[in-house]
């Protein structure tokens, strides 16, 4: 085995901590509008152009200096795409989901397929075809501890995306904005009833999915590239990890997305690639066979 | 022929031949879009069942869709197989792979079941990219031999555009034959309030496995199709890409009706072609038209059109002559003993013995949480039971699934009235008629339940019944199977004094013909006086039965109620 | 109602626009149908680049329209797209997609239609097909495949070569050709996997490939994957010699990776229009770049090279695509690239050469020319 477990565990997580913030958004617009946000990951997609961009023109606007040196400019890009992502999230919500929000859901899937399509080409027609790749967060450079070559953009990638998961986590359970979202979630109705704007709470959860699905973009193109047609895989991922980490929880979805990143490099690793994506599936399969629940029970009642 | 379904036929064979005329009349590109608009809408077709009908969001159509494909292409060029062996092997082989996988993914429930789907679909690509020596890899199979019909090869746009869309004419004969009629009403109720259809007697799970095979085998059908019309196979037929076009087409289309299929497919076809000249921003443009559509259109294209396209069945034209139910009923004694069930930690029926006998009606009250709504739920089959036994008559009902319970004569109604919006009244109780019966005997059989329920309104719609009238509707239902033993949920529940007395006269008149009713309700000036025995449940078991006067000063019943015994 | 009619019209009248217009009959038409989104939308749009600059520098007394038409992803999109240049005039021949299988799809129709198909599609089944309407103007894997394998044998004296290859049409017929070339040569591989396209950690394979201990390192990968590959085998460490595919020649693709990365990786193809300083190809480049904003490639090169051809025959008094297509069968053609020569089965082109990037540059050098490698010039 040319490579030690603990390296291959460490690029696992690394991968997983991504999937998972894109899972995240995911969870938070099911169980907000209870539809699945098909288009969503286009916000990876674009993300990951506006990074490279932003890395080559914010040092000019913000005069830090020439490109290369400038250390820590990604931690400078991510905030600021996060915000524009949110922007794009709240006209995602406005374009796909407003217009439908009696219809059954399976209207919203269309529909954001249809603005993902309409996000995914035009980048494509903005951009270029080209693949591009992004600044690191820090800065670039491996360093040795013992056995294992650590990236600092690994390391910041897998610290970057527990901060925001945590940060979602606490601003959901602990913050009066968090409880507002949590009610609307449950129960639209009531929650107006009692004040709380639905149609408000809603728009910001969109654009908080959106700016943590961009995140993870911004995370995964100084590793691994970005091209247009890059979106459509991490959404599958995240719809396996909502779906067998418990429909609706927050925890089983970031937990489910970590077990696929590790399982991927693990067992690409050990057999090959094409194994390790049919034993994917397959795992999955097992799971819904012997739990059709998911892994951890769900916690919503399903919108019919 | 109803005037309702001769106007149908005409629309669909309108559907079906102007847009042959209108390719042949115009070129060979026209043609050749107007030839994929069929095949997908064939495939879209198959889609309508389980998806449109069954409400299932199976995410595996694409993937029969390819299937089809590849079994056409590897018999077309390995053994040399044409037309209509091949073809039918690619409605078979894709027909049988949805059985295999049938049983354990349907019964998973919705968003599981997309995932399920979409896992099966995504091995099938696996498959079809990386096993290079069986499907020939990435590069595909090339030189699929084009249709053969009596020893003529038909390869031109003509010839393709024709044969593509008498298959789909064939198509549509045979789905109008799966969901005719009483059939169609079944699926609808099904689909809409899947308890009130298990427990008037429909299968699900064999509703359900049956529209997946059949969806499956329409899927490959138009697999094949693509194939010969292109002469390649490529791994792209089972990409998801596929599947995002089929349901775009049936959201878009309109899934209740195959005018939809047709009609969603020629647009979704056209549209990418419009935006060509727009070059590199085509697909933008296509995501624009795709938004817009299905905002502004809820129930599709053919939603536009359903008023010519739908005839619902209306209430019947004048009320009838005769009140006997063409179902005969057959006296029997149900017998519930010895019931146990626990939920956790926390016992909710503990070794429960109850008897009904034909023409009876008991009468059973106890405080929330006693275990009265369990009962009816274990006794019709919608939950499992722990321990004990239920009888009726001879048979031997423990263990039976919940629409057999109902085909045998054990009926309920539930506590709120489940609906399904999308039938009137009499499709209702139409779809809960036995099977065996022909049109018109069921109709009748439907109207004399609908008027033994009370149901005598004039013709609404169901989404303007009152309370009241709903409750009657659930009942009307629930006679449909001819039951020997009606369970009645809590019917009284939010009526007003003078609906309650109709319902209880109602009731009264029902068990004349032996029905033997076992009353739930809270509402003691109606039950008390209305039944013929009373049991009282406390935290799961019995605590007093009897003469209703005499349970109802029953001390144990009364401190079950109030918490202690009377002064 | 008004809804519905307005609906109605809106799709009679579209329906009619569909096939109303055509293209003016005087001006020879060549359509462009090649992919312009989806995961072959690179490579795509190089040949559409190409094929623009030939089409806009037309000879003296040749007049041409064209029109792109995307191909997507699929083989039946590319079908309708050719159907609809059919349609819309009568091509005298057309620029068509790299994607191996969309070509496949489209050779039938084309030969039927009697209309050239120029390509860059390096699918070594093209040119098996016996049809007489396909020309290709990119070395096909008989051709660059050797040249890789050769280099890495010869010049860099490899024994034990390993491969990673991608699980596309593109990258499993490279395989086959560079497992068996290099078995011809004596330098069977001692490793290989298969990667997808969206395959995004590689360290795994890298592993496996560390275990095997080769001494170089082949790449058979389009862009993005070649250069995570390069980039992710330096960070673990392996600092072997990298001879990679056509992707690695491409600018795009080397502006993903460092210098200091790109220190010790080759690349085969046919061209590489930027590392070369013949005053011919640094005006080709230099237009290019001020009409397109990016880097040419191989690939447009070879789709331009080839436009040129047809745009020859078209001067020297070929009429229509019949005799564009006898023209391009029995000339030979001296292209920016290199010369062009139909071997009888549509391979127009039999040179290759390998590129190398010094460390310092993101411009490679050309270090090794192959010049007629299978015989056929």
């Amino acid at each position: 085995m040319g490579a030690s477990i603990p390296q291959l565990l460490v690029n696992g997580v690394a991968l997983g901590a991504a999937y998972a913030l894109i899972a995240l958004g995911f969870v938070l617009v099911i169980n907000a509008v209870g539809v699945v946000m098909a288009g969503g990951f286009v916000a990876v997609t674009i993300t990951e152009y506006l990074t490279p961009w932003a890395n080559d023109n914010l040092p000019d606007l913000a005069f830090i200096g020439p490109r290369a040196s400038a250390v820590g400019l990604g931690l400078v890009i991510l905030p600021l795409t996060m915000v524009v992502m949110a922007v794009l999230g709240l006209l995602f919500s406005a374009l796909a989901y407003a217009p439908l929000r009696h219809r059954p859901p399976v209207s919203v899937f269309i529909s954001t397929i249809a603005v993902g399509l309409i996000l995914q080409h035009g980048a494509n027609a903005v951009f270029g075809p080209e693949p591009r790749v992004g600044p690191p967060l820090v800065v670039d450079g491996n360093f040795a501890l013992g056995p294992i070559t650590l990236s600092i953009q690994q390391l910041s990638v897998i610290f970057a995306a527990g901060c925001l998961i945590t940060g979602t986590g606490l601003l959901l359970s602990r913050s009066q904005l968090g409880r507002q979202l949590r009610a609307v979630a449950q129960d639209p109705e009531m929650a107006e009833a009692i004040g709380i704007s639905a149609g408000h709470c809603i728009a910001i959860t969109f654009a908080l999915a959106v700016a943590l699905a961009g995140s993870a973009g911004m995370l995964l193109s100084n590793q691994f590239f970005v091209a247009p047609s890059d979106g459509g895989l991490f959404m599958l991922k995240a719809y396996i990890a909502v779906t067998v980490g418990g429909w609706g929880r927050l925890d089983g979805a970031a937990f489910a997305a970590l077990l696929i990143g590790v399982f991927e490099v693990m067992m690409a690793a050990f057999v090959s690639y094409v194994m390790a994506e049919a034993l994917l599936y397959a795992g999955v399969l097992l799971v819904l066979l012997v739990r059709p629940s998911g892994l951890l029970r769900e916690t919503i009642q399903r919108r019919t | 022929m109803k005037a309702g379904s001769l106007r149908n036929v005409g629309i669909m064979a309108a559907l079906l031949i102007a847009p042959v005329a209108f390719a042949l009349s115009a070129g060979g590109y026209e043609q050749r879009i107007m030839t994929l608009a069929g095949i997908y809408a064939i495939a879209v077709l198959g889609y309508q069942l389980i998806f449109g009908r069954l409400g299932a969001l199976s995410l595996a159509q694409g993937s029969f869709f390819g299937i089809g494909a590849y079994t056409t292409g590897l018999l077309g060029i390995h053994l040399d197989w044409a037309f209509p062996a091949s073809f039918l092997a690619s409605l078979i082989i894709p027909a049988a792979i949805a059985c295999i996988i049938a049983i354990p993914v349907l019964r998973l429930e919705s968003h599981y079941f997309a995932l399920a789907t979409l896992g099966i679909s995504q091995i099938a690509l696996l498959v079809g990219v990386n096993w290079t020596e069986g499907t020939g890899g990435a590069n595909g199979l090339y030189g699929v031999p084009p249709l053969r019909i009596l020893g003529t090869a038909l390869d031109s746009s003509e010839a393709m555009l024709v044969v593509v869309w008498c298959v789909l004419a064939s198509a549509v004969l045979a789905f109008s034959c799966l969901v005719k009629g009483r059939a169609a009403h079944r699926l609808t109720l099904l689909r809409e309030a899947p308890e009130a259809a298990v427990t008037a007697g429909i299968d699900i799970g064999a509703r359900r496995l049956s529209l997946f095979v059949a969806s499956a085998a329409f899927g490959g059908a138009a697999g094949a199709l693509q194939a010969h019309s292109i002469g390649v196979v490529s791994p792209a037929v089972l990409e998801f890409q596929v599947m995002v076009s089929i349901l775009a087409m049936t959201v878009i289309g309109g899934r209740g009706h195959p005018a939809g299929a047709i009609l969603g497919a020629v647009l979704l076809v056209h549209l990418p072609e419009w935006f060509r000249f727009l070059e590199a921003h085509y697909l933008v443009a296509y995501g624009a038209a795709l938004l817009v559509a299905v905002i502004i259109m809820p129930e599709g294209l053919a939603g536009l059109f359903r008023r010519w396209l739908v005839t619902q069945e209306r209430w019947a034209p004048e009320p009838p002559r005769t009140s006997k139910p063409e179902v005969p009923t057959t006296l029997a004694v149900l017998h519930l003993v010895g019931l146990c069930k626990r939920y956790g930690g926390v016992v909710a029926l503990d070794n429960v013995s109850i008897t009904v006998v034909p023409g009876e009606i008991l009468g059973l009250i106890g405080p929330n949480g006693s275990g009265k709504s369990t009962l009816i739920n274990v006794a019709s089959g919608l939950q499992t039971l722990d321990a004990g036994e239920i009888r009726l008559g001879n048979l031997d009902l423990t263990g039976m699934p919940a629409h057999g319970r109902a085909r045998v004569g054990l009926s309920r109604t539930f506590q709120t009235p489940v609906q399904a919006l999308g039938l009137s009244p009499l499709e209702s109780v139409l779809a809960a008629c036995p099977a065996g019966l022909d049109e018109r005997r069921a109709e009748r059989h439907a109207a004399a339940c609908l008027s033994a329920a009370g149901l005598t309104a004039p013709a609404v719609p169901t989404t303007s019944l009152s309370p009241a009238e709903a409750r009657r509707l659930d009942l009307a239902r629930a006679l449909a199977s001819g039951p020997a033993v009606l369970l009645l949920d809590e019917p009284a529940a939010g009526l007003t004094p003078a609906e309650r007395d109709d319902l209880a006269c109602c009731l009264k008149h029902l068990t004349d013909s032996g029905l033997g009713l076992l009353l739930v309700d809270h509402t003691m000036d109606f039950l008390l006086p209305l039944a013929d025995r009373v049991i009282c449940l406390a935290t799961g078991s019995v605590v007093a039965e009897g003469p209703p006067s005499m349970v109802a000063r029953d001390p144990a019943a009364i401190a079950a109620y109030f918490g202690e015994p009377p002064p | 109602m008004i809804r519905r009619v307005a609906l109605l019209t809106v799709l009679t009248v579209h329906l009619a626009a569909v096939t109303a217009t055509t293209v003016n009959a005087k001006d020879a038409y060549i359509p462009i149908l090649v992919p312009i989104t989806g995961f072959i939308a690179l490579e795509g749009t190089a040949q559409r680049n190409g094929a623009i600059q030939a089409l806009e520098n037309a000879p003296e007394g040749v007049t041409v329209t064209y029109e792109v038409s995307d191909t997507s992803t699929s083989p039946e999109v590319a079908v309708t797209a050719l159907h609809r240049a059919l349609e819309r005039g009568k091509p005298v021949a057309a620029a068509a997609s790299i994607f191996g299988t969309q070509m496949l799809a489209m050779a039938p129709l084309a030969q039927r239609a009697g209309v050239p198909l120029i390509t860059v599609s390096g699918t070594a089944k093209l040119t098996e097909l016996g049809n007489p309407y396909i020309f290709r103007f990119f070395p096909g894997d008989g051709v660059v495949k050797v040249a890789h394998a050769r280099y890495a044998v010869e010049v860099l004296g490899a024994k034990r070569p390993a491969l990673l290859y991608q699980t596309t049409s593109y990258g499993q017929s490279g395989q086959a050709q560079l497992a068996k070339i290099l078995k011809d040569l004596g330098a069977p591989l001692v490793f290989e996997e298969a990667l997808a396209p969206s395959a995004k950690d590689m360290l795994p394979a890298l592993a496996k490939l560390r275990a095997a201990k080769p001494d170089v390192i082949l790449l058979h990968l389009h862009s993005g994957p070649t250069a995570l590959a390069i980039r992710q085998a330096r960070e673990a460490g392996i600092n072997l010699p990298v001879v990679a595919g056509s992707a690695m020649h491409q600018p795009s693709t080397a502006k993903l990776l460092s210098q200091a990365q790109l220190s010790g990786v080759c690349a085969e193809s046919a061209a590489s229009p930027i590392s070369e300083s013949d005053a011919k190809l640094v005006a080709f480049t230099r237009e290019f770049r001020t009409r397109f904003h990016t880097e040419p490639d191989a690939f447009a090169l070879a789709q331009y090279d080839g436009i040129n051809m047809v745009l020859a025959a078209l001067k020297d008094g070929a009429n229509n695509a019949e005799q564009v297509r006898n023209w391009l069968a029995s000339h030979t053609f001296e292209g920016l690239a290199m010369t062009y020569k139909s071997d009888g089965k549509g391979n127009m082109a039999h040179d290759a050469l390998i590129v190398c990037y010094d460390g310092a540059s993101l411009v490679p050098t050309i270090v090794k020319r192959y010049h007629n490698v299978d015989g056929a010039l």
